[in-house]
């Protein structure tokens, strides 16, 4: 079974669980369904925008330079997200606060921006972008579902029609466990997320080692 | 608030690692021994005691009195990019005097220099500090946080044996669980033991 | 992972045991040790106290069993240690919580704190305090909510002594020389029931001096274990003559807080340096049971003399700052887990390279 260049992201290669990239700023959004899915869009948009500009820039931009300008072009990206999200998203980007804007010097996005732009197919790095991207947002996705629904007993999502934007969960939003939308509660969550990648990964390899011996 | 205030909050009530969640990819390359550990933190420290005070500068001298705000993001980018060039040019200055120190200190500055810390505590603080000289102590106590969670995490992990932990929870796993305990103990440093004891 | 049978009743034997007992041997001694002072518990609070123990010690069992059987391929229930956990853990829980609580803070204790890290002697946190903070922090409501001891009807007072000599004192206080007066002041104790117990400790406390018989007695609200200081105590000297706590942890600890209290513990009522109610504090809270059993556990306290010593010291001192000055009434629990975060570091002290425990 041959693997898309976008799927590899999503589990395989998943950005966040397997390779734990872009950690930071992915913990202190993951109390909030709303605020995961708000960051984990600003991460594929950037990382798009980034890496075909990435390329597009590399023939004119000398080699010992490119990272500086890497950074500045991934900052402005980010900048430009900022603006946006502040202009059409206001309370979202009211609680994403500096977390956004840390995807300036976030290592997933510097990295890839930095692998992808070698590449020749503008294609097929965007499809590995857009992998990344969808993956770090779907792990961000699970640790958030898992923190909000024990810690506060609701999954916030975004206000739509007469949908409110809150679902509550009966009985846990009663007596929520608190602890689990604090610190200790998002680094106990990708502890125990990252063991289980990791079984599900050395239970996968095994399988493979079997059928191709 | 006092100068006690602002050290007792950056680095206990806010911890860098155990409050705002930062740090955490160059505190897990570092808690596999305790040196590493203390050089990071070290490094981290210095590297935040220099970028608070120039960040504040940035922001409280230009990007708000010309109405640039909107620029924070690119500019303290740029900025932090900057004073990393020059820490890393007092690195290899460092090697040439005091290679020692240079292998401690200086191995990690690199490391120390460009990630969310240094960018997210600068975002964190500068805006509500009220001088340069109380950003670069806010800075080095948002440090002094980082190296202490990063030196006791270390002793933590040293602690543990390897064929003791589950297999699963080798490695990364585990130190996100004692990460996560320590960050429990820390509750214990809020604002109102802070207010209560510092007024 | 041990060979020999995937269910090998195993135990681990911490270098600094004393030759000739076994682990399972030192566990069941501590929890006969403890059981005074639970019954006292149950008495004063009923029932209710019962079942809170009951989960607490079921559910840490259950989880053992099943979380060690599965993951680590063990059957570690033999040693004892999850039943001591239980228990503790139970102790200092007030007795009308509500009763996911023990359940979630056992099974916390026992699969998180505990067997995550590979189970008996491999944990650096007290499984059973760390589990109380989480459910602190978790659940503040329910975990605040005191029941007063024999009361007539199923009375819920306001607060524990600790509590409520806390909440006196953010407005400021005026005439009031010690946390005894605040005590008596704020008192308003519920009809007792009629009965031969409750009126034999009316007795007692009418023989011993205001407010202090009460705290020794336990009499007050609190957490089922804590009641009784007195009986902790009373438990602990056959664990300290027989070595299975060291002195030096329970001795530092209470030392330095008691001099903290004595120094500081006036300051608060205005009254000054070195006029502090140091058997107030001695006597309430966690505080014997704190010192006496938890923070001496031999998994989560330093090695050696100099080490524990020092341990027992930043135990006194947290706690008193914690208590005095910190949001919560009690600070014993995030006190000692904080020092066990410092057990590797503290252990470095004297240590000599042969000394060290081989990889």
């Amino acid at each position: 079974m041959r693997e898309g260049a976008f799927f590899r992201g999503l589990a395989r290669e998943n950005p966040l669980l397997v390779y734990l990239l872009g950690l930071c700023p992915a913990l202190a959004v993951s109390d909030l369904v709303s605020k995961a899915l708000g960051l984990g869009a600003g991460v594929i948009l950037v990382l798009l925008a980034a890496v075909a500009a990435a390329r597009l820039l590399r023939p004119v931009i000398p080699e010992r330079l490119q990272p500086l300008v890497w950074l500045v072009l991934v900052a402005a990206l980010v900048s430009l997200v900022d603006l946006a999200m502040q202009a059409w998203l206001p309370a979202l980007r009211q609680q994403l606060g500096v977390y956004l804007q840390l995807l300036a010097v976030n290592c997933l996005i510097l990295g890839l921006v930095e692998r992808l732009a070698r590449r020749r197919s503008l294609s097929r790095c965007l499809r590995l972008a857009a992998g990344q991207g969808a993956g770090f947002t779907l792990a961000l996705l699970l640790i958030a579902l898992v923190r909000e629904v024990l810690g506060s007993g609701t999954i916030t999502l975004f206000p739509f029609g007469s949908f409110g934007g809150v679902i509550r969960i009966p009985g846990l939003s009663l007596h929520p466990a608190r602890a689990v939308s604090l610190a200790a509660g998002a680094l106990l969550v990708l502890g125990y997320l990252v063991a289980l990648a990791g079984r599900l990964k050395a239970g996968r390899r095994r399988a493979e080692q079997r059928s191709a011996g | 608030m006092s100068f006690v205030g602002i050290i007792f909050t950056a680095v206990f009530v806010n911890n860098v690692v155990l409050y705002q969640l930062l740090g955490l990819c160059p505190l897990f390359a570092a808690a596999g021994s305790r040196r590493s550990a203390l050089g990071l933190g070290l490094a981290v420290s210095l590297v935040l005691a220099l970028t608070a005070p120039a960040v504040w500068a940035l922001q409280h001298l230009v990007l708000v009195p010309l109405r640039l705000a909107y620029l924070q993001t690119l500019a303290f980018v740029l900025l932090i990019a900057g004073i990393f060039q020059l820490v890393r040019l007092a690195g290899l200055v460092l090697a040439r005097l005091a290679p020692a120190a240079h292998r401690a200190l200086g191995v990690h500055l690199p490391l120390a220099a460009v990630n969310c810390v240094v960018l997210g505590s600068c975002l964190l603080l500068v805006p509500g500090l009220s001088s340069a000289g109380r950003s670069a102590i806010a800075g080095l106590s948002a440090g002094a946080g980082f190296l202490i969670a990063s030196v006791v995490l270390a002793s933590i992990q040293a602690r543990l044996r390897s064929e003791w932990v589950p297999e699963a929870m080798r490695g990364l796993p585990i130190t996100l669980v004692s990460a996560a305990l320590m960050a429990l103990g820390f509750l214990a440093f809020d604002r109102v033991l802070l207010a209560k004891l510092f007024g | 992972m041990r060979s020999g049978g995937a269910f090998a009743l195993e135990q681990f034997p911490a270098p600094h045991l004393h030759e000739g007992t076994t682990t399972a041997g030192m566990m069941f001694s501590v929890v006969l040790c403890l059981l005074p002072a639970g019954l006292w518990g149950v008495l004063l609070f009923g029932p209710r106290a019962l079942y809170v123990l009951a989960v607490s010690v079921g559910t840490s069992l259950l989880t053992e069993l099943a979380v060690s059987g599965l993951f680590l391929r063990r059957f570690t229930l033999g040693d004892g240690s999850a039943l001591l956990t239980g228990l503790l853990l139970g102790y200092s829980l007030p007795p009308a919580v509500p009763l996911f609580i023990p359940a979630v803070a056992s099974f916390f204790a026992i699969a998180v704190i505990k067997l995550t890290f590979g189970g008996l002697g491999r944990n650096w946190m007290n499984p059973a305090l760390g589990a109380r903070v989480f459910v602190m922090f978790s659940w503040t409501g329910p975990m605040t909510r005191w029941a007063a001891p024999l009361a007539a009807a199923d009375a819920l007072s306001g607060a524990t002594p600790l509590g409520l000599v806390k909440e006196a004192l953010a407005h400021p206080v005026h005439g009031v020389r010690g946390p005894i007066e605040l005590l008596l002041a704020g008192l308003h104790p519920a009809g007792l029931k009629a009965g031969f117990f409750p009126d034999l400790l009316q007795r007692l406390g009418r023989l011993t001096p205001a407010g202090y018989g009460q705290l020794a007695l336990g009499t007050m609200a609190g957490c089922i274990g804590e009641g009784s200081a007195f009986l902790l105590a009373l438990g602990s000297v056959y664990l300290f003559v027989k070595k299975i706590i060291a002195w030096e942890i329970p001795a530092a600890y209470l030392g330095s807080f008691s001099l903290l209290a004595w120094a500081f513990g006036g300051l608060p009522f205005g009254t000054g340096l070195f006029r502090g109610d140091v058997a107030f504090h001695l006597l309430s809270g966690g505080l014997a049971l704190g010192a006496l059993y938890m923070a001496a556990d031999p998994v989560t306290s330093p090695l050696r003399r100099p080490g524990r010593i020092l341990f027992g010291l930043g135990c006194g001192g947290l706690t008193f700052l914690l208590r005095t000055w910190g949001s919560q009434p009690e600070g014993v629990a995030l006190a000692v887990i904080l020092m066990n975060m410092l057990v590797p570091l503290l252990n470095r002290i004297g240590a000599r390279p042969a000394a060290e425990v081989k990889k």
